[in-house]
């Protein structure tokens, strides 16, 4: 049972944050993950990508920022199996939003990743989380 | 989860289609009245029970016709009245002498049953939208598509019902309503994903401080809180036996528990793994069940901490461990199903069936049936969009926590 608490406390509480103050705080983000990439932990690279998304704020520049670090750290995985290992439910909500973003691109790899994701992901979240990441209307990514 | 299967003997009631009359498709329903457009079923099948001997036949017309709330043994309807020609929601009075309910308009009918027959004593008109739910404790409160509230009672001195409304509080349709047990505060949840607690003191009927020492100064309609957890629609209001905790629902798969909201409002948040709920009810001040989208109903439990989790699905007949609890079983499944599909499942039960258990569609509705001033609820019925009533009785208490 994810709980979404958590995911929400772990979500960046952007609200009255300004938008330079996020694009920045997501390009810290990007090189921070490119680093992990290079020593090969794709799953901390992801979790620091999916960590303080600008959830609250209508703007697309800043979500499109974020989108590509998280697409940057979601491609580089090739192990959906291990990965669930160390990744903790607090993330599976958020992540369940940004698989659906991917899948709304087109992109034929992008997709391919994403549906092989999106099948564990349902595994373990269950429907509830395809519920609420749908459903959401507040909290987009 | 425990190994132990569900305890629980369950009672159903089969709805046969005809003579029901037409059944409406649910976007028809929807058309007609313009309330819940994105439903696909309409909010609104609440069944009740009560203990005398008389039953009411509550006519439903829509996607899921109710038949009448049967008295808890018995199976078959004691009474029959047709009231309307379709009946969206109902409640009884506490002494079962009343009957409040709406005939799939904007007006509630009040009926009293006089030694032999029901003789229709007011209609409340003063909605200008369908009613979509009824409580009645000392007053009964109405919720309506209309964004308002009314608290409807009985005024001694005049002889006359009053209908007081409570406007611009709600930003959406209202899905449900639920009275304190001190009978002055009212929970509400509405469409527009918040769950709002309002006073309703009204004086002459109530009396202050009687119950509760908090209610001081409120003023009829004083909103005293407002819940924002839910992005999405609100469900299902409940209180808990003794008022301190308040639970609903949110259309987006999660169940939120609040304690002391009157005083010092503390949340938790609670997601689901599966399909979201649409009614809940409190066993206890530490048991919940939900009812909703996936067919069967969940146990939800407190521990000493008052840290709420999921405890297992009630209605768990996948578990075959030995032989004689599978003929126990395909006894029960006998039970639940009649005559017709005890010879399908004689002696295995289907472990791949992947939810629904007694009912096949969308629970919409749970309520207690209780004996006498019982805190602890032992027997409940829900309704659903499969039109069956089904009747749970836990043998104990400790058995649903287990």
């Amino acid at each position: 049972m994810a709980s979404s608490a958590a995911a929400a406390a772990a979500a960046y509480l952007d609200a009255d944050e300004n938008l330079e103050a996020i694009i920045s705080r997501i390009e810290q983000k990007s090189r921070k993950i490119e680093t992990l990439l290079k020593q090969s932990k794709p799953v901390e690279a992801l979790k620091t990508a999916l960590e303080g998304t600008p959830l609250k704020t209508r703007d697309e520049r800043c979500k499109s920022a974020n989108w590509i670090v998280v697409h940057r750290a979601m491609m580089a995985i090739r192990d959906v199996d291990g990965m669930f290992n160390s990744l903790d439910p607090e993330y599976y909500d958020i992540l369940m939003k940004y698989l659906y973003r991917g899948l709304s691109t087109g992109d034929r790899p992008t997709c391919d990743q994403c549906l092989k994701i999106h099948e564990k992901l349902t595994e373990k979240a269950g429907l509830g989380c395809i519920l609420r990441s749908l459903a959401d209307t507040v909290n987009t990514v | 989860m425990k190994g132990v299967a569900a305890k629980l003997w369950a009672a159903v009631v089969g709805v046969p289609n005809g003579p029901v009359g037409p059944v409406r498709s649910a976007d028809e329903w929807c058309t007609s009245s313009g309330v819940f457009p994105a439903f696909a079923s309409p909010p609104s099948s609440n069944h009740f029970h009560h203990s005398t001997t008389t039953t009411l036949h509550l006519r439903h017309r829509r996607a899921a016709p109710l038949p009448s709330p049967p008295p808890p043994p018995a199976m078959a309807a004691a009474a029959i009245h047709q009231f309307a020609e379709c009946i969206t929601c109902h409640a009884w009075s506490p002494d079962h002498s009343m009957i409040a309910f709406c005939p799939n308009n904007n007006e509630v009918h009040i009926y009293k049953f006089f030694t032999d027959k029901w003789e229709k004593l007011h209609v409340l008109s003063k909605h200008d939208q369908i009613v979509s739910g009824i409580d009645w404790k000392n007053k009964f409160a109405v919720g309506s598509g209309a964004k308002s509230v009314c608290i409807c009672y009985y005024e001694q001195d005049n002889n006359w019902w009053i209908s007081k409304v409570v406007r611009k509080k709600h930003e959406s349709s209202v899905t449900s309503v639920a009275w304190h047990p001190n009978n002055i505060l009212l929970a509400t949840t509405s469409t527009d994903g918040k769950c709002r607690v309002l006073s309703t003191f009204i004086k002459g009927v109530d009396t202050r401080g009687s119950q509760a020492s908090t209610s001081t100064d409120w003023k009829f309609g004083e909103q005293i809180a407002q819940l924002d957890l839910s992005s999405m629609w609100a469900f299902g209001v409940r209180w808990s036996p003794s008022g301190k905790t308040l639970a609903y629902a949110g259309h987006n798969s999660m169940i939120y528990f609040i304690d002391d909201v009157e005083t010092s409002p503390a949340a938790q948040n609670l997601a689901l793994r599966d399909l979201p709920l649409r009614d809940i009810l409190f066993l206890s001040e530490r048991t919940v069940i939900g009812v909703g989208f996936d067919c069967n109903p969940m146990i939800f439990s407190a521990d000493e901490t008052g840290l709420w989790s999921f405890v297992r699905y009630l209605d768990e007949r996948k578990v075959t461990t030995s032989t004689s609890r599978a003929s126990q079983l395909s006894e029960a499944l006998g039970k639940l199903y009649g005559q017709s599909k005890q010879v399908a499942s004689s002696d295995t039960v289907e472990p791949s069936k992947p939810r629904g258990g007694v009912h096949e569609n969308c629970i919409t509705c749970i309520v207690p049936l209780r004996k006498g001033n019982d805190s602890i609820v032992k027997r409940f019925s829900t309704s659903g969009l499969d039109g069956k009533i089904v009747v749970w009785d836990s043998e104990n208490h400790i058995d649903i926590k287990k």
